[in-house]
C-alpha cells in the first residue's frame, strides 16, 4: 500500500479506531493523540514491511498501546490511573468488531449532546468524526485558527469536566436529541459540498459526492460508442 | 460518584413581592415531592433553600490575603433580574442523569436551574 490509497486507509480506518479510543479512554485529546502516534507508527511501517490484513485491528491495537504508554506516564494521576486500568481489564471488547460503527454513533451523539452550543457540536463532529484539522474548521467558520481552537477545547473540556456521557439515547430520549444531530449532519454534509480547502469535500461526504466531470464524460463516451 | 450542584435561580422581582400562602404553600409542597423522590433514590448530596438577595452580603478582602482590609457591601455580588434562591447537590452518574433530576427541581419551571459539575478534590 504506497501513497494516495495509504493516507486514505488510515484516515478512514483512524476515524473509527479513534471513536473506539474516545470511548475506552473517555478522553478525547489523549485518544486522539494516541491515534495519531498509532498513524504515524503505520506509515513508517507499512511501506516497508506491507499493509497488515486487518488495518483497522492493527491500528486499534498500536492506539490501545501507546494510550496506556500515555496513561502510565501520568500515573501520578489517580484518575488516569483507574482509567488505564479499566482501559487493561477490559481486554474482551477491544475484540468486538461490532462496536465499531456503533462507537461512531455514540460519539456522533456526544458531539451534539444540547450542553453544547450548537456551532460547536458541529465543529466537534467535524473534529472527531470527519477529521478535519481546526484550520479547516476555522475556515469553513470563516472564524481564526486560534479562535476555533479554543471552542474545540472548551468543548472537550466541559464533556470531560460536566461527563457528558458517550452513549445513544435510549428510545425515549431520540425525539429530544435526534434534531440536533441531524441539523449536525445537514450542515457537515453542506460543508462538505463548499469544499474551503483541498480534498476537504471528499473527506467530510465521501459517499455523498457527486462527480458532474465524470458523469458527463462517462455518457459522451458511452452515445460515441 | 461524581457530584454536581443544582444551582436554582428565580426571578428578582418574585423574590420581593410576597406569595400568597396557598401558592407558597403549593411550591412547597412541589419541593417536598421533589425532595422525597430524589432523596428516595439516593440522588440527593445536600442543598439548602437561601433567603432574599436583601438579606445578603459580599464581602472582599484587598490588600494581600487574610488580615487584609474586609470591604463589606450591602447586597449580593451582582445585581440581576435573576438571582440565586437555592441549590441542591445531585450525586449522579453523569450529566444526562444530572440533568435529568434537575429537571424535576421545582425551580426548572418556577425559574432556571443551573448545573455545574462540583471539582472532585480527592481525584488528581
Amino acid at each position: 500500500m504506497q501513497g494516495d490509497a495509504l493516507a486514505e486507509t488510515l484516515r478512514i480506518e483512524g476515524g473509527r479506531v479513534l471513536a473506539t479510543l474516545i470511548r475506552w479512554t473517555g478522553d478525547i485529546d489523549l485518544a486522539e493523540d494516541a491515534v495519531q502516534d498509532a498513524i504515524l507508527i503505520a506509515l513508517e511501517r507499512w511501506p516497508r514491511d506491507g499493509a497488515p490484513s486487518n488495518p483497522a485491528a492493527w491500528l486499534t491495537t498500536a492506539a490501545r498501546r501507546r494510550a496506556l504508554d500515555r496513561l502510565r506516564r501520568e500515573a501520578n494521576r489517580t484518575t488516569k490511573e483507574r482509567a488505564a486500568v479499566h482501559l487493561l481489564d477490559d481486554d474482551e471488547n477491544w475484540r468486538q468488531p461490532a462496536g465499531v460503527g456503533h462507537d461512531q454513533l455514540r460519539l456522533l451523539f456526544t458531539c451534539c449532546h444540547p450542553a453544547l452550543a450548537p456551532d460547536v457540536q458541529v465543529a466537534l463532529t467535524l473534529r472527531t468524526l470527519c477529521g478535519l484539522t481546526t484550520y479547516e474548521i476555522a475556515r469553513a467558520f470563516l472564524v481564526a485558527e486560534p479562535t476555533m481552537g479554543q471552542r474545540i477545547s472548551r468543548a472537550k473540556r466541559k464533556i470531560a469536566m460536566a461527563r457528558i456521557p458517550y452513549r445513544v439515547p435510549e428510545d425515549h430520549e431520540l425525539p429530544d436529541r435526534l434534531p440536533a444531530v441531524l441539523a449536525t449532519l445537514y450542515v457537515v454534509f453542506t460543508i462538505g459540498h463548499h469544499a474551503v480547502s483541498g480534498q476537504l469535500d471528499a473527506r467530510v461526504a465521501p459517499r455523498g459526492r457527486r462527480r458532474p466531470a465524470g458523469a458527463v464524460g462517462g455518457g459522451a463516451h458511452a452515445r460515441r460508442a | 460518584m461524581p457530584r454536581y450542584a443544582a444551582l436554582i435561580y428565580g426571578s428578582a422581582a418574585d423574590e420581593n413581592n410576597d406569595v400568597a400562602p396557598d401558592a407558597w404553600a403549593e411550591i412547597m409542597a412541589q419541593y417536598n415531592a421533589f425532595g422525597e423522590e430524589a432523596g428516595a433514590a439516593g440522588v440527593v448530596g445536600g442543598g439548602e433553600a437561601l433567603q432574599p438577595t436583601s438579606t445578603a452580603t459580599t464581602i472582599h478582602v484587598t490588600g494581600g490575603k487574610r488580615g487584609g482590609d474586609v470591604v463589606t457591601t450591602d447586597g449580593p455580588f451582582a445585581e440581576a433580574k435573576e438571582v440565586l434562591g437555592g441549590f441542591y447537590l445531585l450525586d449522579c452518574a453523569d450529566l444526562d442523569d444530572a440533568l435529568k433530576w434537575a429537571a424535576q427541581i421545582p425551580g426548572a419551571w418556577l425559574g432556571r436551574v443551573e448545573v455545574r459539575p462540583c471539582i472532585d478534590f480527592s481525584q488528581g
